[in-house]
């Protein structure tokens, strides 16, 4: 489909006469795009130079066949902003996708003005690959960010800016793109609506996350130059400005790299929960994204993270699995589930299980008692390379008291239902470790 | 040019010497004078319009019919302007399958009378916008408000004065189907404080067990007050867009919310987005029963419970934050001991104000007990 964003300016001798001749029509002289992640919602700021006449002046903006939302449009002008008062902005009856914006000047000639919008259909993610080494003790961790353009409109040569951040957003561009009134049609406002308004602001302001399909068209591959994203924080978001320009037609994407980090430290976590994860051990990579990790310089934007490990001298990959991961902050720990692995392997025996000081009331009846089972569990890394193991156990009760057998491992309580061993097997060797739970029960609670 | 909703209210006067000649005889049909739309209630918007009816003596019948045009009948109202002790209205009368009404005047005498006729019209309204641009820092805003006139009534107003329940009248065109946007206010530098919320009874307790990202709500609170240069009339309720400089000589778009209308001296609060920079993870650490009282059966009748809680707070950001913690405590209740200050909001709300340094963490520690449970 082809794209129609047009500017063109007319010029009115007097203020009551409407849309006349046009005049010019002049060309964005610079394009940026910011583009969101967590939301189909893309800033865009267009630099144009119009010619005004000492003044009225109208100027007509047509969006046809975009996805621009037209309640959005803001334009400013960057020079002599005394001299020029931007009175209005119309959409005129039974036209679409067009407004006209009633300019008085102080002065006549060429000014510069700044356009703003937001539009759909552009949309970013992130993406990873990690390296590890042969022994899995370093990292090397590649980070790409792919930018799509399904908006419409061709950016030729757009500064290009991407934002990682969770926005509240009230209405769906793409929604408020397509309307066919910019601010809809007015609706009867029923008493309970208008209460509303009184009251509290509008509920379930929660946006619903619209990640767009990405179009599988090729990449953009082969730039002179790698260039390096330059990242700042700004208010709870991060700023990623891609350097120079970039041109992506309507209907491609392009893949462009973030970071290259050889070397990150991690750590083979491994961990076991049944109520969790079930009958099965889960591995994970763990890592901190702090300096001590060659990280930490910004947040990490959440992605698929595929895991490949060096697997021989001549530098043959294998594929180890992969984890998409949540927003990561700087300095927090990460731990990357990379599924079910069967070279560690945790099994937790009922050696014993009795029950005992009962309790009863003035009918005979029970009325309290304690459950005392023991528990052997055996940790096995069959693997070549040292691993940490957390095996968490859940309690059916907050009534509950436990007795460690040996020392083996690292013991503490999680929360008013849970605790936690932490094991460091060596490798291809065997653990195991014996505790007794007492759980209460009715009287025996007290 | 396209006609098809292009409707008019046609005012005819019909003079009736005899009152069987009704709705015959067109006199005049005068053209709508001075029109005033009111926007002042958001539910409905009062049109007045001025007409000069020509009056012959005896009994008038005034035809004012509005096909194509949606108003609320019973809202038509005549109010005559010169002459009123000599014009009287007799009576109004509904003709048949017509979107239509006549009034019968009474004139003693042939007159040039000034007359208002005002009534609800239907699909005319006002919205509001608000834009706000913050400062790098965070601490003010610039902020412009929009008004928005939408028509859709069928009726074109080709000059109207517009009036809403603040701020000088001003003449305004709008044509049916069209819309217009026109500032309304801009003020610079109204300061603003940003707040991040958790609230345990609304945000997941351990982030970690989440699939997705939790993110601690951001505020930005306005106070519509003479100290924020604002408090001079309420702000009514609308869209709210807030940007920030980007220190380039540019903006990057916050967020939006939908603001409640603010009365002078409240404060306007827009929830801008989420930060994941903060996180909090409450647990619960121990919930006993004590204190059991039983009956004669030996079954507990009531009980006191002994619970703690504790949450960690870090702040992964390299800028300070103000959380407010909210958490909640159902029924009778006393503090054992608690690690922070609280503010009791109601029975079973506290609120906790956090300040966090950068890269700090901080740990709440509850330990209460609910009484007399049953």
């Amino acid at each position: 489909m082809k794209k129609f964003l047009l500017l063109m300016i007319a010029l009115a001798a007097c203020a009551a006469q409407a849309k006349v001749d046009l005049v010019t029509l002049p060309v964005r002289d610079r394009v940026q795009l910011t583009i969101y992640n967590s939301a189909d919602l893309t800033l865009v700021r267009e630099n144009r130079a119009l010619t005004l006449i000492e003044g009225l002046n109208k100027l007509q903006f047509s969006w046809a066949n975009t996805l621009i939302d037209p309640t959005s449009l803001e334009m400013r002008p960057l020079e002599n902003a005394g001299d020029i008062d931007i009175l209005a902005l119309t959409y005129p009856p039974r036209t679409q996708n067009l407004g006209l914006w009633n300019i008085k000047s102080g002065r006549g000639g060429k000014v510069p003005v700044e356009i703003d919008y937001l539009t759909s259909g552009l949309s970013w993610r992130a993406f990873y690959m990690g390296t590890l080494t042969e022994d899995e003790k370093t990292m090397r961790l590649e980070g790409y960010v792919r930018v799509s353009n399904n908006s419409g409109e061709d950016y030729a040569d757009a500064e290009t800016r991407l934002i990682v951040g969770e926005i509240n957003l009230i209405d769906q561009i793409v929604m408020l793109a397509q309307r066919q009134y910019p601010y809809d049609k007015p609706v009867p406002v029923s008493p309970l609506v208008m209460k509303g308004l009184f009251m509290a602001r509008a509920a379930g302001a929660g946006e619903p996350e619209a990640e767009m399909a990405f179009d599988s068209f090729g990449d953009v591959a082969g730039m002179a130059e790698i260039k390096e994203i330059a990242k700042e924080g700004l208010s709870e978001y991060f700023l990623y400005t891609i350097p120079g320009t970039e041109t992506i037609p309507n209907g491609w994407s392009k893949r462009l790299p973030s970071f290259d980090t050889n070397g990150i430290p991690v750590l083979n976590l491994y961990k076991y929960e049944a109520d969790r994860y079930g009958e099965g051990v889960v591995r994970f990579l763990s890592f901190k994204n702090d300096t001590e990790h060659k990280l930490g310089e910004t947040p990490i934007p959440g992605g698929m993270l595929k895991v490949f490990r060096t697997s021989d001298e001549a530098g043959h990959l294998a594929y180890e699995g992969q984890s998409d991961f949540k927003y990561i902050p700087v300095n927090e720990d990460v731990e990357l589930n990379l599924g079910y692995v069967g070279d560690v392997v945790v099994e937790p025996k009922l050696m014993d299980y009795k029950t005992d000081r009962f309790s009863f009331d003035s009918h005979g009846n029970i009325d309290g008692w304690d459950e005392i089972s023991t528990y052997k569990v055996e940790v096995k890394n069959t693997r070549d390379l040292p691993v940490k193991v957390e095996i968490t156990g859940n309690t059916s009760t907050p009534y509950w008291d436990l007795e460690r057998k040996d020392s083996v491992g690292k013991y503490e309580k999680v929360d008013l239902d849970s605790f936690k061993f932490t094991l460091e097997p060596e490798p291809r060797s065997k653990m195991e470790y014996t505790y007794v739970l007492t759980t209460h029960y009715g009287r025996r609670t007290e | 040019m396209n006609k098809c909703k292009w409707w008019t209210i046609v005012l005819l006067a019909a003079a009736a010497a005899q009152v069987s000649e009704a709705r015959i005889k067109l006199v005049a049909l005068p053209d709508r004078g001075d029109t005033v739309i009111r926007l002042d209630n958001p539910a409905a918007t009062l049109i007045e319009e001025e007409r000069i009816l020509t009056l012959q003596k005896g009994v008038n019948k005034v035809d004012f019919a509005w096909n194509g045009v949606s108003l609320d009948v019973d809202s038509i109202r005549l109010t005559v302007l010169s002459h009123p002790d000599q014009v009287k209205l007799l009576n109004v009368s509904y003709p048949p399958n017509e979107q239509a009404l006549v009034w019968e005047l009474a004139s003693p005498e042939a007159l040039e009378v000034k007359a208002r006729i005002s009534y609800l019209l239907n699909g005319i309204d006002r919205l509001i916008t608000y834009k706000a641009v913050a400062d790098k820092e965070e601490t003010q805003v610039d902020l412009k408000s929009h008004l928005v006139l939408r028509n859709f009534s069928g009726e074109d107003f080709t000059a109207a004065r517009v009036l809403l329940n603040y701020g000088e009248a001003f003449e305004q065109g709008i044509q049916h189907e069209e819309t217009k946007q026109l500032l309304f206010m801009k003020k610079g530098g109204v300061p603003i404080e940003k707040i991040w919320t958790f609230d345990a009874a609304e945000l997941p307790w351990d982030p970690d067990k989440v699939s997705g990202n939790v993110g601690i709500p951001v505020t930005y609170k306005i106070k519509n007050a003479a100290e924020s240069k604002l408090g001079e009339n309420s702000l009514w309720d609308g869209k709210v867009r807030v940007y920030q400089d980007d220190g380039h000589d540019g903006t990057i778009f916050l967020g939006e919310d939908n603001t409640a209308l603010v009365p002078v001296g409240e404060d306007m609060e827009v929830y801008v987005g989420d930060s994941r920079d903060i996180v909090v993870t409450q647990q619960k650490m121990q919930e006993k029963q004590i204190n059991i009282r039983r009956n004669n059966n030996n079954n507990i009748v009531l009980y006191d419970t002994d619970e703690i809680i504790t949450a960690k707070i870090e702040n992964f950001k390299d800028k300070p934050a103000k959380l407010l913690v909210v958490q909640h405590i159902p029924g009778q209740w006393d503090m054992e001991k608690c690690n922070m200050e609280y503010e009791r909001k109601d029975a079973g709300t506290l609120e906790f104000t956090v300040e966090l340094k950068p890269q700090e963490t901080k740990e709440l520690t509850m330990h209460y007990h609910r009484r007399n449970v049953r």
